[in-house]
């Protein structure tokens, strides 16, 4: 998990970046690499295209290291730069992804079945079946290599902004307010997202320990 | 005070993650809190919640390609050295 780097953190770290220290600079490409690529994605047409943004993206970071003042966070100033040369970049390829293509179309829907509350009457809203109680789990079944193999699923599945906010969050510990500035995203809409993305994360893993379970007994 | 309706099941667990996450407001996190005491169902899913962001906290980080820390690396060394 990356730890968030406080604002002297930061400068310090610029200094080096200044002083052409390549380790420093190999730690923020490491730590930030995949996350820039998989955002820059979002707004282009492939891969490819993709890698060029997130190299043309460091490269105006760089130019612009003198101008960093510490006001945002380093990593949220660094994908400042990376969202606006990915659109910039998608445009040039008249690549209008819509929004709701990339928040998903569900997020005015309940993020658990409706089918599963009751609908109407003196309980209306309370669970009419409960979903499978997976819980009390042996660790190493909870933690086998084929349970975090659904959770990896369950992500991939996400539309592309909900998949990045469950990755900052909760794979890389990532604060809310830090995911919001970095995906330029509302706070409502940051919670919204990831909210949805747990949920359905859940709804994965439920699924299987459910097959799981019926295949043992 | 409650003359506000308790909240149904289908309602609190659309606020579960942000209540795990502590930003629910005050009022709404104690009406949760006084679901939860009474609900097993709500209860389950807030533990099992609580048990997915873990597992998903154990997924392994992506890296860099090699490609790209190389073409990376040189454009920091263009760069330093005033290119």
């Amino acid at each position: 998990m990356s730890r968030t780097r406080t604002p002297t953190d930061d400068l310090a770290l610029v200094e080096l970046l200044r002083a052409g220290d390549e380790t420093a600079f190999m730690m923020l490409i490491d730590e930030l690499g995949p996350a820039m690529h998989r955002v820059a994605r979002m707004f282009v047409s492939s891969d490819a295209v993709a890698d060029e943004v997130v190299q043309e993206a460091w490269l105006g970071v760089l130019r612009g290291l003198d101008g960093f003042e510490g006001r945002s966070s380093l990593r949220t100033w660094i994908f400042r730069i990376l969202v606006n040369t990915a659109k910039t970049r998608g445009k040039r390829e008249s690549r209008s992804v819509p929004f709701a293509a990339l928040m998903g179309d569900d997020l005015d829907e309940p993020s658990f079945d409706p089918a599963r509350f009751f609908p109407s009457g003196e309980g209306a809203g309370s669970w009419s079946t409960l979903p499978f109680d997976w819980r009390g789990m042996p660790e190493e079944r909870a933690e086998a290599t084929e349970t975090l193999h659904v959770v990896a699923g369950a992500i991939a599945m996400l539309p592309p902004m909900q998949a990045e906010v469950i990755r900052l969050r909760d794979v890389l510990g990532w604060s809310s307010e830090e995911v919001r500035n970095v995906l330029d995203i509302s706070e409502t809409n940051q919670r919204v997202l990831l909210h949805r993305a747990r949920a359905k994360v859940r709804r994965a893993l439920e699924e299987h320990f459910r097959i799981e379970s019926e295949g043992t007994s | 005070m409650s003359v506000e309706a308790s909240l149904t099941c289908r309602e609190v667990v659309e606020l579960l993650s942000d209540y795990l996450d502590g930003e629910l407001p005050e009022p709404e996190r104690v009406r949760v809190e006084e679901h939860l005491a009474g609900c097993d169902g709500c209860t389950m899913v807030l533990d099992e919640l609580r048990e997915t962001i873990r597992l998903t906290g154990m997924l392994t980080v992506e890296h860099v390609s090699e490609t790209q820390r190389t073409t990376l690396l040189e454009a920091f060394r263009g760069w330093t050295s005033g290119a």
